[in-house]
């Protein structure tokens, strides 16, 4: 969408190009500094053409098997739209594009296959594994507004496919192992989740995954899932304690068997002074609150739902949490909580109830998961439109009034 | 009435699809749905389901494939990175598998993939009451 503004102006001077072009389309404009001579007094004023130029980049990190895909199903149905895989070219692409989103997976920047990888003895999740340079560089063109040629890596066959063509979107998602271990790409994301499932928790997904279907043994699974932990422990974990949000996904509390992970707890950690971020509290924020909403207004069924919320501290920063442990088990339930809830970034009364219930046979939207997630979007819509709103009435203006100044009047 | 009828069915597909699992971290969410009596989008045709999908039989292959060589290659010295490379294959296979599955879920319904790209014809109109 492109805002032209133009003031009356007599004469046109020096154009300023914004940004070089690469390959393909720069969505940048030309901006313009004419000069007005009044009487006795020059002026100058500007002709700017502003277009929604600026690509916000989220980074959403975890393992394999712990919820990204539905997460950024959920991500990007808040943000309007369903995304789907690019029509046409590669069946086996991992992009998905939408509306206003387009969701990267980083095992694209794969820099050895399948193959690759069983000579050399690494797995996906060690660094040497992947091209941190291709990924900055290309991470960094599409949030300056330029298209790339991205390449394609096939998780059937294990091998790079041809490149296939990425515009430039208004929020681009980049999801995978290592969004969040090279510095150079951290300092490109304009927010970042970290999605830490717990050992207990991942195992049981795993079998629900993997045996269900076509009974693969649990000693493979167990065996798979041991095999990858020192790699995991070594390059993966350490990535929390640069997100922004952290959901983190734990067994319950409420049931006394101590490896209960068919009811789950949630726990939301959001980083304190983190910019166009402020996070979610109960009643009154900064306190600490511990609250179990079935009792005589609202009844629950076993094991019921018990929520907390408190300040607290997340390697040495300061954060805020939010608990859910339980599931809902009726719309109600929902509803009662989300209206107790504050600062969620919501449009109007109940939009995150009905963004749940959009998603109802998504895994997770009964219990804290589906919540959080919920959640974590609409605060990146909202960080979304300030991020959008600062950089047309502030920026743009600010920056072009330093340009013409300091072009010499004719 | 049509309401509930498409509470109902759905519902029902779900205890229909629904295999015997060991372990269930996740419930199921049929409850929620029966209970959208208000704003519900209704679409005026019912989906019938034979059976669950089941993965696709070459990627099933390749798992299975991919477990014996990872068994074989931890046989020798578990801690090496072959053996660590093996399982993660296994792993990116599961995944993928996973996600094939998850694709023939939703692609299952003809009609829902005519009418994402056609949605102003007569057959994909919805109605919000």
């Amino acid at each position: 969408m492109m805002v032209c503004s133009l003031y009356p102006a007599l004469r046109v001077t020096t154009p300023w190009s914004c940004s070089e072009s690469h390959l393909g389309s720069c969505r940048k404009q030309l901006m313009f500094c004419v000069s007005r001579r009044k009487a006795r007094r020059r002026a100058w004023t500007g002709v700017s053409c502003s277009a929604e130029t600026r690509t916000v980049v989220i980074g959403l990190a975890a393992d394999s098997g712990c919820g990204k895909s539905t997460f950024m199903r959920r991500l990007t149905s808040v943000l309007g739209g369903v995304a789907e895989p690019p029509r046409g070219c590669n069946a086996y692409s991992n992009t998905l594009v939408g509306d206003a989103t387009t969701v990267i997976c980083l095992d694209d920047y794969h820099a050895l296959d399948r193959e690759g990888r069983k000579e050399k003895g690494v797995t996906a999740l060690d660094p040497k594994a992947n091209n941190f340079d291709l990924m900055y560089e290309q991470v960094r063109a599409l949030k300056s507004g330029v298209a790339v040629e991205k390449p394609v890596y096939n998780h059937v066959t294990g091998c790079l496919d041809p490149p296939e063509l990425i515009r430039p979107p208004n929020i681009l998602f980049i999801e995978g192992l290592h969004p969040l271990f090279d510095p150079r790409i951290r300092s490109l994301l304009d927010f970042s989740i970290y999605l830490d499932i717990s050992n207990e928790v991942k195992f049981a997904w795993k079998i629900q995954r993997d045996m269900a279907e076509r009974g693969e043994s649990l000693e493979s699974i167990k065996a798979s899932i041991k095999a990858r932990k020192s790699d995991f422990d070594m390059y993966i974990d350490p990535q929390k304690q640069y997100a922004d949000a952290i959901i983190e996904v734990l067994p319950t509390r409420l049931i006394p068997e101590k490896s209960a992970t068919e009811v789950l707890r949630v726990r939301l950690v959001m980083r304190e002074g983190v910019k166009h971020f402020t996070p979610v509290y109960l009643f009154d924020e900064g306190s600490t609150i511990s609250w179990t909403p079935c009792g005589g207004k609202l009844s629950c069924s076993y094991p019921g739902i018990r929520f907390f919320y408190g300040p607290d501290t997340y390697f040495s920063d300061e954060a805020s949490v939010l608990e859910m442990d339980g599931q809902f088990d009726r719309l109600d339930e929902l509803i009662y909580v989300e209206s107790h809830l504050s600062n969620l970034s919501t449009k109007y009364y109940g939009e995150v109830t009905q963004q749940m219930l959009k998603h109802a046979d998504f895994p997770g939207s009964n219990d804290g998961t589906g919540l959080f997630q919920t959640i974590i979007g609409l605060k990146i819509r909202q960080l979304y439109e300030q991020i959008i709103a600062g950089e047309s009435s502030h920026g743009w203006k600010r920056e072009q009034l330093r340009r013409c100044l300091r072009l010499s009047p004719v | 009435m049509a309401t509930t009828v498409c509470g109902v069915s759905i519902s029902t597909r779900r205890a229909v699809f629904v295999k015997a699992e060991p372990l269930r971290p996740r419930q199921t969410h049929a409850r929620i749905l029966p209970l959208l009596d208000r704003g519900v989008r209704c679409r005026r045709r019912t989906v019938l389901v034979a059976s669950a999908p089941s993965t696709p039989p070459d990627i099933s292959e390749k798992v299975s494939e991919s477990i014996k060589k990872a068994e074989e290659a931890c046989a020798g010295d578990p801690v090496a990175g072959e053996c660590a490379a093996a399982w993660d294959e296994v792993e990116e296979l599961s995944a993928a598998a996973s996600h094939a599955r998850d694709k023939l879920k939703t692609d299952s319904d003809p009609l829902e993939n005519y009418c994402k790209d056609n949605p102003e014809t007569d057959e994909c109109r919805t109605y919000d009451n």
